[in-house]
Parts: structure tokens; sequence; C-alpha cells
């Protein structure tokens, strides 16, 4: 582990049961619970993957999908490099939805925020088409739009689960990944403002245990 | 008793100050929430009393005489006696002894009690003796005055009589609490006794290693207390009982314990048969929050066998949904379905219903709210007791970004059902029903003090996280695991935890979290509203014509206008009945004001009626409701900067089958409309453009005359002070203008549909004006009247008016046309803050005293008028004005602009106008045209004013001469 180490804050935005934690869960784990609890709050985990010769460490904040949770996200986007904003390809609320979540990093989150739109559940169109509910034409228009990253995944079979992170890590600049991210941001949570603290992450990064 | 009194005086007055700084809570709530009684057991009397409970299975009463007490020395069964206050209440006798507030607390439930008579007693002490259902007596001894004494017994007869019906179904109820069924079995030796419904736990398995024996040594201990303390609806809670509990209850015993400390049991003897009729109500019935559920359900859990199946899952489904057929407001927040998946271990579903009622309710207020209020208060409150009790700890994490709530948060949300293991989980909820939130705080606390020194290490939230994981994941583990004691061996972490809790954070009480809430509430509430309102805003329809300020407005009066929904609380609908909708648009729309009767006897007619055209074309979804999107999209439309769409829009509100055409009675309707909307012109409380540019004009013409000479250097203008204008004159002028513009209005209406529909169509009544000069406003009115009844009078013929007409009719008329172009939107307050509104009243008292406040034109008008005047003669006179002081006092920064501010909008115009018209205009008053006019209304019709028109607004002649065609 001589590679130089990067982190990347990432946060998951979406809609409650479009499948948040399990996106996590099977890069972090690749494994796959059918029945997974809801996330209340928030859960924090991390994993890391070489690119090229670079090692990043993603630091995953997966979020409560519910409506009512939404006052807390600002908590865990700030500062965030990355958002995964995830939908179920067969809910078309949750698309809606998304187009949401879009609009608020726009407005709220660092400026050069790396956004990726992930429709998920696609395992559900091999046993039936007719269940696609969001046309893969009109979430790559919002993606061009808005200028986001753009997967269909399913987290059951783990299609593209890995290369939405790949794609993330290949996006965002690795070396001022860590001196940068206090630029730019709006602090949401006035109780703290520290933003001198992340600077020493690297270092101690191989400490955590994960 | 005027002792205690005054010392219970002072005590709620000081009870008072301390919660001044926030919301402050009256004594009864406050004694409802300390005894979980239900809503409407407020404090009839109160009375300081000696009370003992005698049990009739304490087998020392039977023979024994020998533990006697002083004061009951010559009674006949004994027991201990308590000093203390007696509180009654609809259904309750409620005692807590004063001694150490702890020794004894009795709650009695008055359908319990079979029997009250007067104890044989020395004479000068009263005393009851209350003999309950199981035979157990509670006998008080009244301390105070005799009639005292006696007014509170009076009222427990009464309400002993009130509640007969109710205690007669006393024993159905009993058949649901398994203290009663124990004791039934093992002390009435009753037979075919069936056991009461239990929770999931008893069929599918308790969670934990269940040690039977040890289950059923507790249980006999609960069992021996029951007896001699009662159970359920009349039980007398001594330290015993505190200690019982912090021990762990036996499982089958939980489920009882819970309800009774959470004050459930009461809440559903209160209200018994109003959960499956909640349910059979709703049944079927689908809503944002069943959806939201069932997603859920197979997510509560679900590593607990019974929620791998049906009955599991279908008993979460029933108490979660019946909380949200309950509680729309709160409806169905994630974590409820994990901490109610817990209680239906335990608990039967009526039984979990209810408790999970008063845990919303009375335990985390406002944790599962909408805005999820409570939830960040409490972080907020955990913060500052973090900062206060560990203050190395929080330096570090502060230092360290570490965000705190990011653990805690689900602590406290899902009461630790998320974080420790399921057994852990429910002994800290024994501690959680007995004693309050304030559990959920110690326990917390405990968490961070215990893994302090490892915490203190870490650098970031995954490391801060893992320490965490890691202790919750071994808190079965020997905290002492090498010493040589095995005593010391066998302390789990788990029993350091609560030790930990409960001794060192013992400082953490309910009144110290009650001020911390109200330290932080408004704050939080603050930034809900914020984020609530950027939100809100944030996915507002597209609008065209508002801006952001202006949406902030409309949202700011909007929901001042819905007084019952609580933003920051998430509380109640958040949508507008037309009651409402009719207080938003008075607040919002000078027309749409309340007036007097008398000066205009049709105008709450005319605006009920208006009002609830906007209200239906706005409410798109027909739910007979408008929201916040269907508000903002309807003004949008009406706010038009454009002309023709303004026009368009009007017409299309009265266009109710939408086919571009009006009937007659569809056109009398509009013409009512326009009446309405025009009517604070037409009363003189605001002015439109025309008058202020004709008062304008007359003033300057009057400074030219007055000050011609004195006027030599550019800029240096001096407009006059205090310049007395003759109000009533103009106003009267403005009126005259818009009845004329009504009553031509509904003349040409018809005139012209009458043309398409009937050549030959003649006038019912004569509308010559010779002698429209000399007319009077009366006269006018009048005028309209009859023309109005003419029209409306006229069913042979049908009359239809298409929009092309009713653009032209408009266009036609100068005063109409700038309404729909300017004057309109000028009444519509959504530039304006809401907040300084209010002063709007009196601005407008003073409306002519800021004319000149701008004073640009009026200075370039007099120039203009200077200059001409000084080439054609230079001789004029020049008198010293009398009228013109230069005096300050009434010129005093005027809000007029606000109200009809278009010199920054058109002031380029307007400016081009002047320059081009203005002698033609001022020395032909437009009054005088308008009347020319009106001579020739069949001229008009064919051949559009064009004047007038190209005046105010000359490049709107090509779509004239488009209707022309």
């Amino acid at each position: 582990m001589n590679n130089p180490v990067t982190s990347i804050k990432l946060v998951l935005l979406g809609e409650a049961a479009v499948g948040k934690s399990s996106i996590v869960l099977r890069f972090v784990s690749n494994d796959f619970a059918e029945n997974k609890e809801p996330t209340i709050g928030a859960a924090f985990l991390t994993q890391r993957v070489n690119i090229d010769d670079h090692t990043v460490k993603f630091e995953i904040w997966d979020t409560a999908g519910q409506e009512r949770f939404a006052s807390l996200a600002p908590m865990y986007y700030r500062n965030a490099q990355a958002a995964l904003v995830v939908y179920d390809v067969t809910k078309p609320q949750s698309f809606i939805k998304a187009r949401h979540w879009v609009k608020e990093l726009h407005e709220q989150a660092s400026k050069d925020i790396v956004i990726a739109l992930i429709g998920n559940k696609v395992d559900i169109l091999d046993d039936d088409p007719n269940e696609r509910k969001v046309a893969k034409e009109e979430a790559e228009k919002l993606a061009q739009e808005e200028n986001l990253l753009f997967f269909e995944t399913s987290a059951k079979t783990a299609l593209n689960i890995n290369e939405v992170f790949l794609k993330i890590g290949e996006n965002i600049p690795l070396k001022n990944a860590n001196d940068g991210n206090g630029d730019g941001i709006n602090v949401t949570d006035n109780q703290r403002v520290n933003l001198a603290a992340s600077a020493d992450a690297t270092a101690n990064a191989s400490a955590c245990s994960c | 008793m005027s002792f205690f009194s005054t010392l219970r005086q002072k005590a709620t007055f000081i009870d008072k100050i301390s919660e001044s700084f926030g919301n402050t809570i009256t004594r009864d709530e406050k004694f409802k929430l300390e005894y979980k009684l239900p809503p409407g057991e407020n404090i009839q009397d109160d009375t300081n009393a000696d009370v003992s409970f005698v049990s009739i299975y304490d087998s020392n009463n039977k023979k024994k005489q020998s533990i006697i007490t002083a004061k009951q020395s010559n009674q006949e069964k004994v027991a201990y006696v308590f000093s203390g206050r007696l509180y009654m209440t609809p259904h309750f006798l409620v005692f807590k002894d004063s001694f150490d507030q702890k020794s004894c607390e009795l709650i009695l439930n008055i359908s319990t009690i079979k029997k009250v008579e007067r104890s044989p007693s020395a004479a000068y002490a009263f005393a009851l003796m209350i003999t309950l259902y199981s035979g157990s007596q509670v006998i008080i001894q009244f301390v105070g005055l005799r009639y005292r004494s006696e007014q509170f017994c009076e009222q427990l007869k009464k309400n002993l009589r009130e509640n007969m019906p109710k205690a007669k179904e006393l024993s159905s109820f009993l058949s649901t609490c398994y203290s009663e069924f124990i004791i039934n079995k093992n002390m009435l030796r009753m037979t075919n006794l069936h056991p009461p419904k239990a929770g999931l736990g008893q069929s599918f398995k308790y969670p934990g290693a269940v040690d039977a024996a040890k289950e059923k040594r507790k249980l006999r201990l609960w069992f021996d207390y029951f007896k001699m303390n009662g159970q359920n609806l009349a039980i007398m809670k001594s330290p015993l009982f505190h200690k019982l509990v912090r021990i762990g209850l036996p499982n089958r015993m939980r489920g009882e314990i819970w309800d009774l400390c959470s004050g459930a049991m009461y809440l559903r003897h209160a209200n018994e048969g109003v959960y499956e009729k909640i349910l059979k109500d709703n049944e079927g019935k689908i809503s944002q929050a069943i959806e939201e559920i069932e997603k859920d359900l197979k997510r509560s859990l679900p590593e607990y066998s019974a929620y791998q199946t049906e009955e599991g899952i279908q008993r979460l489904r029933n108490v979660l949904t019946a909380y949200s057929w309950k509680n729309p407001d709160v409806g169905y927040c994630q974590a409820m379905n994990i901490v109610c998946a817990a209680l239906l271990i335990y608990l039967s579903e009526e039984q979990a219903f209810w408790c999970l009622c008063n845990i919303c309710d009375i335990y985390v207020p406002g944790y599962y709210s909408k805005t999820m209020y409570g939830t960040l208060l409490d972080q907020k409150v955990f913060e500052s007791f973090v900062e206060e009790k560990l203050p190395v700890l929080w330096d570090y994490i502060v230092k360290h970004d570490i965000q705190l709530s990011i653990v805690s948060l689900p602590w406290f949300l899902s009461l630790f059902y998320t974080s420790i293991p399921l057994e852990y989980a429910i002994r800290i909820m024994d501690l959680f029903f007995m004693n309050g939130a304030k559990a959920l705080f110690q326990v917390a606390l405990a968490v961070l003090k215990i893994n302090a020194d490892d915490i203190l290490q870490a650098d970031d939230d995954g490391m801060f996280i893992a320490i965490i994981k890691n202790y919750f994941r071994t808190l079965d583990q020997s905290v002492h695991p090498d010493a040589p004691d095995i005593k010391y061996r066998q302390i789990t972490k788990f029993q350091e935890l609560l030790v930990t809790a409960f001794k060192e954070f013992s400082v953490i009480t309910d009144s110290s979290i009650l001020q911390e809430r109200n330290r932080y509430k408004k704050d939080i509430f603050q930034n809900i509203e914020i984020f609530v309102k950027k939100t809100q805003l944030r996915h507002l329809p597209k609008v065209f014509h508002l801006t952001d300020d202006n949406l902030s407005n409309i949202y700011d009066i909007y929901y001042q206008s819905i007084e019952t929904h609580k933003i920051s609380m998430g509380t109640g609908s958040s949508n507008m009945t037309f009651e409402v909708f009719v207080q938003f648009m008075t607040k919002l729309c000078e027309w749409a004001k309340p007036i007097n009767e008398e000066t205009n006897p049709a105008f709450n007619k005319q605006r009920s009626s208006f009002l609830r055209i906007l209200f239906n074309n706005w409410d798109i979804a027909k739910l007979n409701e408008l929201s916040l999107n269907d508000i903002v999209s309807g003004l949008d439309k009406l706010l038009t900067h454009d002309l023709l769409e303004s026009i368009n829009y009007f017409f299309s509100l009265y266009d109710n089958d939408d086919d571009g055409e009006l009937q007659r009675e569809e056109v009398l309707q509009l013409s009512e409309g326009l009446l309405l909307l025009t009517e604070p012109w037409k009363s003189g409380r605001l002015i439109d453009a025309l008058t202020k540019r004709q008062l304008e004009d007359d003033i300057a013409e009057r400074i030219a005359q007055d000050k011609l000479q004195q006027i030599e250097e550019e800029q240096k203008i001096e407009l006059p002070k205090n310049y007395e204008v003759d109000e009533e004159k103009y106003k009267n002028e403005q009126s005259e203008r818009y009845l004329l513009a009504a009553s031509n209005f509904l003349q040409r209406s018809f005139e012209y549909a009458t043309t398409l529909a009937l050549a030959d169509e003649v006038n019912l009544i004569d509308l010559s004006d010779e002698e429209e000069t000399a007319e009077s406003k009366q006269a006018k009115e009048k005028k309209f009247a009859s023309l109005k009844a003419n029209a409306a009078l006229d069913p042979t013929h049908p009359k239809i008016l298409d929009l092309a007409n009713f653009r032209m009719i408009i266009l036609a008329d100068e005063t109409y046309e700038l309404f729909f172009a300017r004057t309109l939107r000028s009444s519509i307050y959504v530039d304006k803050n809401f907040g300084a509104n209010n002063d709007r009243g009196k601005a407008l008292r003073g409306m002519f005293d800021g004319i000149i406040a701008d004073g640009r034109r009026v200075a370039q008008q007099v120039r203009r008028r200077v200059d001409s005047v000084a080439t054609k003669s230079t001789t004029n006179s020049i008198e010293s004005p009398d009228n013109l002081t230069p005096d300050n006092s009434t010129l005093v920064g005027s809000k007029y602009d606000d109200i009809d501010d278009f010199t920054n909008e058109g002031a380029d115009d307007e400016d081009e106008f002047v320059d081009e018209e203005s002698n033609a205009l001022l020395k032909n008053p437009w009054v005088d045209e308008e009347l020319e006019d009106q001579e020739s209304t069949s001229e008009t019709l064919n051949g559009p004013k064009k004047r007038p028109v190209s005046m105010i607004v000359p490049h709107q002649e090509n779509d004239l001469i488009e209707f022309e065609t």
C-alpha cells in the first residue's frame, strides 16, 4: 500500500426503498439482502478502490430516503465531492424525487460535486420488461441537461455497481480531492465550520478498519 | 391548609418562572405527563392526606395488629401510612408521598372502586375507606379543613356516579391484563381462565437467551408485588416496583408493565374498542402513509422470526396503519416500524397501538412528525449535554469535525433498536417506559463516556462509528475479563452501561431536558422553517411573471393565512379552503379587501363570486382546496405583464365551457367582476396612472405659472411643499371615469354581441349622451344599472361575446386598457414583504400627500411649460403663491409609490409620450374625449379609438388593426 490514497466523500440520496443501502452493501461487501431494514438517519461505510496507480478511499454516507428525513440530508451532503442520486426504474415517483435531489444538490452542495444518476433494480426488467416505468431516454436526457453521470444498475445482480464508483473516481481530480474540499461549499450546518480537520485524513486513513 | 396552598402557589410560581423561557406547560399538563394519564384527566381537586394501601392478601392484617403506626392505632387493619398529596381527576385518584416522592405512588382508576365508606375514626379526623373490586382497601385520612375534605368527597361521589357505566365493564378490561390472570389463577384458584392476548414473543420465542428458571423467579417477584400493592388499574408503586423493573422484566410480564408504565393502559381503558374501530373504518383506504408502511413491513426487525410470517407482518401492518389514521399529522415515519415491531413482541396489537400513541405524543414528541422537529431538537439537546458533561470529548469531536449525530440520531429515533442487539435494546426500553425520555439521554451519554478513551483516538467519522459499532457488538462481554474475582468477571459491558447511565448521569432529569429543549426550540423551528421554505420554493411550478422575491412573499402570506398549519411541526393541512383563500386574497389584493356595505352594497357579493371563480379556476385537481402550487400558478397568470394575455385570462375565467364565447349570463358576470376589480379606483382608494398624470400636469401647470421666472437653472426646480390638492376633485373624476368605462363596456359588449346575432337590434333605452357633460356621478351609476338591467332583461335574443370582441372593447377604453396592462397588477401586492404591508392602510389615507414625492416628472413638466411659455411671452406677471409654502411636513417618504409606481418600469415611455402629446392632452382633458366617444358609440366599435390607445401604449396599435379586420 504505497499508493497515494485519496479520500472521496460520497453521499447517496433518493426516495425510500430504491436500493441505496443495497448499492452500498454490494459495493462494500459484495453482498445483497432482500429485506434490509430502512436506514435511520444515515449510515457510514468506507471502501477502497485502486484506480490506475492511485488508491481511492470512498467515504460513503448512505441517507434515509423517506421524505421527512430530507431535512437531515444537508448535514450529510455538506462537503461531499460526489453524490449518487438513486431512483427505482419501476417507480416513476422515485424519478421525480431524483430530479428534486439533483436540483437541491446543484443549489446547496459543493459547486464541483460530481453527481451520478442511478436507475436501480433493472434486474426486475429481466423477468418482465413491462415493469419499466422510467424510460432510459428520459433519464439520459435529465443526465445530459444537468451534467450528470448516468447508469442503470442492479444491486441484486451487481450490474454496473462497481462501474459507478470507478467512473466517479475517474471524474474527481485526485490530487485536489484533499486540499480542495474546503472550497466553494455551502456550509449548511451552522454548528461546525471546521474545515481544516480533513487535511490529515490521508495520512491516517490506513488506520481505519475497513 | 393555607400554609400548604401558599407553598404550592410558590412552587407553581417558580415553575412558571423557569418555564417562561419557552413554551409554558400548565400544572394540569405537567401532572398528566408525570402520571401518563390520558387527555382530559385534569386535576379537579387536590388535598393533603395520609394514605395507606391494605391488601386483602396481606396475611399480617388478618390476625396480627402488631405493626402499628401511631396514627392508626385504633384501626382494625394496618399498613404503612404515607403522608402526601392526593389528586382527583375525573377518572383517577392519584397520590404521591411527600417524603421522598418515591416511597408511594398510588394510581387508582375509579372504575376499580367498589365501595367508599367513612372510616370509623377519631371525631376530629376525617377518613375514607375505599374498597376495591379485589377486596383490598385504600384508607385516606384527610389533612386539612373539614369542609374542604367534604368538598373533595362530594366531587369523588359525583365522579363515581358518572363513571358507573364504565365501572361495569371493568372485568372485561381486566381480562386483558396478565397480572389479573396470575392473581386469579394462583390466589383465587379460578378455573377455566383464558390467558390474555400476548405479544408475538409468546409463540415465536422472546429474543435473547431465555433462562426459564430465572424468568420464573422474576415472575414470582412480580406476583408477590401485585398481591401486596395491587395491580394494573389500581396499583401502588413503591421503590420495589422500580427495582423490579431495573433488574429486567420477565418476558411474560414485560408487556403489561410497559403497558402500565407508558400510560397506554389508561388510554386503552378510556378508549375501549377504538382501535378496532379505527381499523374497520379505514379498511381498504389508501394514503401516502399506507404506501410507505407497506414498503417497510418486511424491513422491520427482519431477523426476528415472527416478521418472516404473515401473522407478524399483519399485526405490524394493523398497528402502524391504525396509528397513521389516528394521527394523520404524523402518519408514518421510518423507525416507527422498528419500534412498533419491538413492541409487538411483548404486547398485543391493541396494547402496542396505544403504547405507540404515547411514545409519539408523550415520550418523544415530534420525533416522527413530518419535519422531525423533535428529533432535531433532541440532537441539539444531546449535544449540549455532551458539551456540558463530557467537555473534553466534546472539544475533541468539534476539533476533528466528527458528526456526532451520525451515531446518536438513530439511537434516539429508533430508541436504540437499530444500534444495539435486540435483547439489550429491550432492557433499555424497560427503563425508558418507567423513567421517560431521560433514559435515552442517560444511556447515550454513558455510551460516549465509556468509550471516551477510544473516541479520543479517532480522527474521523469512520473511526468514530467503528468504535461505537464494535462496542455495541460486544455488550455481552465481560468488562473485566481478567479479573481474579468471578463476581467482577461476570459484570457485562451492558450492566456497566446501565450503571453508568443511571448513576453517573442521574443529573439528567426531565426538567433539565425540558429546559434545554426550550432553549433550542426557537432556533430549531426557525431552521426548519427556512429549510421547508427553501425546499417548497424550489419545487414550485415554473412561473413566468413572478420573481423569486414575489414567490417568497406569496409563500409567507400563504402560510400566515393557513393558521391551522404549523410549518415547523409539519402538522395540519397545508392546503387552502375557500374561506382561507378569501383571507389570503384579502391580504394580497387591494380589491379583495372588504369595504363598508353602505358605500357599495353589491360589493360583497361581487367579491365572493369573483373569488369563487378564481378559486375554482385555480383548483386544477378539483379537490375544492388550493395548494401553494395552485396559488402560485394562478397568481402568475393573473399577474402577466402582457396586456393581451391579461385580457385573455380574464375572459377565460368566465368562459366556463372554454369555447371562446361568453353567453349573456357570463357577460353579466364578467362585468360584475370588472366592477369588483376596479372598485379601489372607483372609490378613490387608489389612483391610477391617468389620474396621477393629470394631477402632476395640473401641479406642473400651476408651478409654471407661479414661478415662471424663478426657475433659471437646470435641476433646480423646487417642488412645492404642502401643495394643496383638491383630493375630492381628482377622486371624483377618476371615479366617474371608471363608472363610465364600466357602462361603456357593458353597452358595447351587448351592442356588439347583438350586431352579430341580430343586425336590426335596437337599444331598448335611450342611450343618447347629449347631456353627458352635465351628468352627475349618480346619474352615471343609474345609467349603468339600467344598462345592465336592460341587457339582463332581454331574454329574447341570445347574445354572445367572443374573445376578439372582448379584447377590442377593452382596448377601446383607455381606462380599461390601462387596467389590464398595469393597473390591476399594481393592486396585487406580491412585491411587498407582508410585514411591511401593515403600514399600507395608513399610507393610503394620505395617498395624495406623496403624489409628487418623486418630483422628476413634475419638474420636467414644469420645465417644459416654462420653456414654452418663455418662448411665447415673457411678460406674464408673477404672483407669489399663497398656497405654496416650503413646508416639508406632509411630504415625507411616501408609500404612494409602492402602490402605483411605474417610474421605473415605464419612465421612458412616459417621457416620450409627454413630449409628443403633452400639449394636446393637457389642453383637451381626456374625459372630454371620452364624452365625444360616447356620442358616437357605433363608430367606436367599428373604428376603435386610436388616439388614447396610441398615447399610452403606442406599440399596441397593430393589435387593434388586427381586430378591425
